[in-house]
C-alpha cells in the first residue's frame, strides 16, 4: 500500500518552516526574502518585537513579507503596532494602502484612540479610510462619530464613504443629519441614491 | 431579442455595488457583484463577462491588481473590456490604471449617464438602447 | 392569515449585507424564511429583544456569536466523501500537478485540518486508493490534525456509524471496513495505521510550523468561524505549510477573498482551490 506515514519532521527538517522563536530581528531588515519573512513570523514572541516591526515595516519592499509583518502586527494589536501602520495609509501605492487598512480593519480597539484625528485629517483620503475604519467600532460609539463627519464634510466621497457605514449601524438619530446631508448634495446622483436609500433603511426600522 | 450584456461591478461598498445595478439594470444589462479583486476573478473564471467595473480601494485585492491579473488570462478572458472607477483624479492615478491594462476611467462619484453611456459604450453600442447615444 | 415575519425587509437587507461582507455567502428572497429562522433562535437564546440588539451583539462578536450564527447556518455533520467534488479535483489534477512539479521519487504530503473524527484523512486515503491512476508511483503521507483531541482519539480507533458511511458504495463499505456490530464500522488496520494524528491549534505559528509542508492541505469549514484577525493569521500559517505550488482547498461556501490575499486563485473542472505561487520559494 503507497500510504505510509512518517514520524514527525525533526527541528532539523529543512522542509519544515524555520522555528518561529529562532531567528535574530536583525534578521526582520537585513538577510534575504527567506530570512526576513521568519523573523516577521517571529517577532511577536521576542522583546522589543513591535518596535522592530514597525521600524521593518516602513522598508519592506517585498510584498509577502510586508504581509508577514503586517500579521504580525494584527496578532499583537498594540498601540505601537497602530502608529507603525498609520503612515502607509497616506501612500500613492495602492498595494500599500489596501495592505494598511486590511491590517488596520483587524485591530480593533487598539484603533480606537487613533480615529478621532483622522477624521478631520486636511487629506480627503484620509478622511475617507477614517470613515471605513469606523466599521469595527460598536454602533453606539461609531455612530456620533460619523454624524459630526456628514454635518460639516465637503467632499462628496467622504460622505459618501461615512453613508456607507451608516447603513450597517445607524439608528433613527442619524436620520436629522442624513436628511441634511441629502439637501447639501442634491444634484449628485450617486449621493442622493445612497443617502436617500439608507434613511429609508433607517426608518423602516423605526416604525416597527 | 438580442442576449443581454452581462456586467461584473468590482467595489467594496454595498451601496455603490446597488446604484450601478440599478442603472445597468433599467438599461438592460444583466449585473454580478464582487466584493474584491480576489472575489471577482473567482467569478471571472467560473463565467466570462462583458465589462468589468472596477473599484480601486478594495480589502485584500485593490482593482489595479485585479486588473493586471485579468489581463495575464487566457484570452480570450484576458481581452474583457475593464472601466476603472477612483475617488482619485490625478495623472498617476490614470497612469496606474493605464499600466494595469485598463481601457477607461471614471471619477467617483459617477453620474447615471456617465455610467450607463461608458458601459454601453465598451460592451460595444448595438440598438438604441437607453445609453445608444453617447453624448459630446 | 398574515404571517408575522421575524425580520422587516430592510433589517434582512442589512444582514445580508453583513454576512456577504464577512463570507461572502450570498443570501436571496429565496432564502429569507431560513435566515430568519435562525436569526430568531440565535435572538431567543441570547435573550436580545430586537433585531437591533442582536445585531450589535453579531456585529462586536459578544461571547463568540459569530462563530454560533455560523454554526447555525452550517451542516455541522461530517461523513465520509463529503465534498468530494475536491476529492475528484485532488485525483484529477492537483496531484498531477504536484508530481510533475517536484518529480516522482518523493512522498506525496497531505494534510487535513481540522480533521475531525478522521472521515476526512481516511475518506482521502480510500479516495486515492481507488481514483488515483498514479496511487503506485509514489509514497503518499496523509496527517489529521486538530484542535480537540477527544475527536482525535476517535479518529484514532476509527469507528464509524451508518451515517457517517451514507455516501459510501455498500462495495467501498465492505472493501474498506470490517463490521464490528449492528451499526458500527471499524475501518482496516491499513488504512487506520497509515494516517498520523496530531492536535494543533492553526492559530498558533509555533503549532503548525513542525508539521512540515504539504502538497496539498483541506482546510474545510473552520476558518469561516473565525473573527478576521484569527483567519488571517491562520490563512498566513498555512501557507507556510504548503510547498511551493502547494494547494488548499476550502469548504464550498468559503473563499479566500474574505481571509488573505496570499493565494493565487486556480480553477480545476471539479474545483476553485488556492495555490502558494510556485516561484514563491521564501518562508
Amino acid at each position: 500500500m503507497p500510504l505510509i506515514r512518517k514520524p514527525p519532521p525533526g527541528n532539523t527538517d529543512s522542509t519544515a518552516p524555520a522555528n518561529p522563536a529562532g531567528p535574530c530581528l536583525d534578521a526582520l531588515v537585513g538577510g534575504d526574502d527567506n530570512a526576513r519573512w521568519n523573523a516577521a513570523r517571529a517577532a511577536p514572541d521576542t522583546p522589543e518585537g513591535a518596535r522592530a516591526l514597525g521600524e521593518a515595516l516602513g522598508r519592506e519592499r517585498n510584498p509577502r513579507v510586508r504581509e508577514a509583518i503586517l500579521t504580525s502586527l494584527v496578532r499583537m494589536s498594540t498601540p505601537e503596532g497602530v502608529q507603525a501602520v498609520l503612515p502607509l495609509l497616506r501612500s500613492d501605492d495602492a498595494l500599500l494602502r489596501t495592505g494598511a487598512l486590511d491590517a488596520l480593519r483587524t485591530m480593533g480597539g487598539a484603533v480606537r484612540p487613533y480615529l478621532p484625528p483622522l477624521l478631520h485629517d486636511a487629506d480627503a483620503d484620509v478622511r475617507l479610510i477614517a470613515c471605513e475604519l469606523l466599521r469595527q467600532l460598536p454602533g453606539e460609539q461609531a455612530t456620533p462619530l460619523l454624524c459630526a463627519i456628514l454635518d460639516t464634510e465637503t467632499e462628496p466621497n467622504v460622505c459618501a464613504s461615512a453613508v456607507e457605514v451608516l447603513a450597517e449601524v445607524g439608528g433613527p438619530e442619524a436620520l436629522p443629519v442624513l436628511a441634511r446631508c441629502e439637501e447639501r448634495f442634491r444634484g449628485i446622483a450617486f449621493l442622493e441614491f445612497s443617502i436617500r436609500t439608507t434613511i429609508d433603511q433607517i426608518r423602516s426600522q423605526v416604525s416597527r | 431579442m438580442a442576449e443581454k450584456k452581462r456586467v461584473l461591478v468590482v467595489d467594496d461598498a454595498a451601496l455603490v455595488r446597488r446604484y450601478y445595478r440599478d442603472i445597468l439594470e433599467h438599461a438592460g444589462f444583466e449585473v454580478d457583484e464582487a466584493l474584491n479583486g480576489l472575489e471577482a476573478l473567482e467569478k471571472l473564471l467560473a463565467a466570462p463577462v462583458d465589462l468589468l467595473i472596477v473599484d480601486v480601494n478594495m480589502p485584500r485585492m485593490d482593482g489595479f491588481t485585479f486588473v493586471d491579473a485579468v489581463r495575464r488570462q487566457a484570452l480570450p478572458l484576458a481581452a474583457t473590456p475593464v472601466l476603472i472607477t477612483s475617488t482619485e483624479a490625478g495623472p498617476q492615478d490614470f497612469a496606474a490604471a493605464r499600466a494595469a491594462g485598463a481601457n477607461f476611467y471614471l471619477v467617483k462619484p459617477i453620474s447615471r449617464e456617465k455610467l450607463g453611456e461608458h458601459a454601453t459604450m465598451l460592451c460595444g453600442v448595438s440598438g438604441a438602447g437607453e445609453y445608444g447615444f453617447i453624448r459630446p | 392569515m398574515p404571517v408575522f415575519a421575524a425580520l422587516t425587509e430592510e433589517e434582512y437587507r442589512r444582514l445580508c449585507d453583513y454576512l456577504y461582507r464577512r463570507t461572502g455567502m450570498v443570501f436571496t428572497e429565496t432564502k429569507r424564511y431560513y435566515v430568519e429562522r435562525r436569526v430568531v433562535e440565535r435572538m431567543t437564546a441570547t435573550g436580545s429583544g430586537s433585531f437591533p440588539s442582536y445585531f450589535a451583539r453579531l456585529r462586536g462578536n459578544m461571547e463568540g456569536e459569530i462563530e454560533r450564527f455560523v454554526n447555525a447556518f452550517t451542516v455541522n455533520e461530517t461523513y465520509f466523501y463529503r465534498e468530494d467534488h475536491q476529492l475528484q479535483c485532488l485525483s484529477r489534477d492537483l496531484l498531477d500537478d504536484r508530481l510533475r512539479a517536484s518529480g516522482r521519487g518523493r512522498s506525496i504530503r497531505i494534510w487535513s485540518v481540522p480533521c475531525s473524527t478522521g472521515e476526512e484523512p481516511y475518506s482521502i486515503a480510500m479516495w486515492l486508493l481507488e481514483n488515483w491512476p498514479l496511487v503506485d508511483s509514489c509514497d503518499i503521507e496523509i496527517v489529521g490534525s486538530d484542535i480537540d483531541t477527544a475527536v482525535l482519539e476517535l479518529a484514532r480507533a476509527g469507528l464509524y456509524g451508518r451515517r457517517a458511511l451514507m455516501r459510501l458504495s455498500p462495495y467501498l463499505v465492505e472493501k474498506y471496513f470490517t463490521p464490528q456490530g449492528p451499526e458500527t464500522w471499524k475501518i482496516l488496520d491499513d488504512l487506520r495505521e497509515s494516517v498520523r494524528f496530531t492536535r494543533v491549534n492553526i492559530v498558533e505559528p509555533g503549532e503548525t510550523a513542525p508539521h512540515g509542508r504539504f502538497d496539498v492541505i483541506f482546510c474545510r469549514n473552520v476558518l469561516i468561524y473565525f473573527d478576521d484577525a484569527s483567519r488571517r493569521v491562520a490563512a498566513e500559517n498555512l501557507y507556510a505549510n504548503l510547498l511551493p505550488g502547494g494547494y488548499i482547498c476550502l469548504g464550498h461556501t468559503e473563499s479566500m477573498s474574505r481571509i488573505s490575499p496570499l493565494f493565487d486563485v486556480r480553477r480545476f473542472a471539479d474545483a476553485i482551490v488556492y495555490q502558494r505561487p510556485p516561484g514563491d520559494a521564501h518562508g
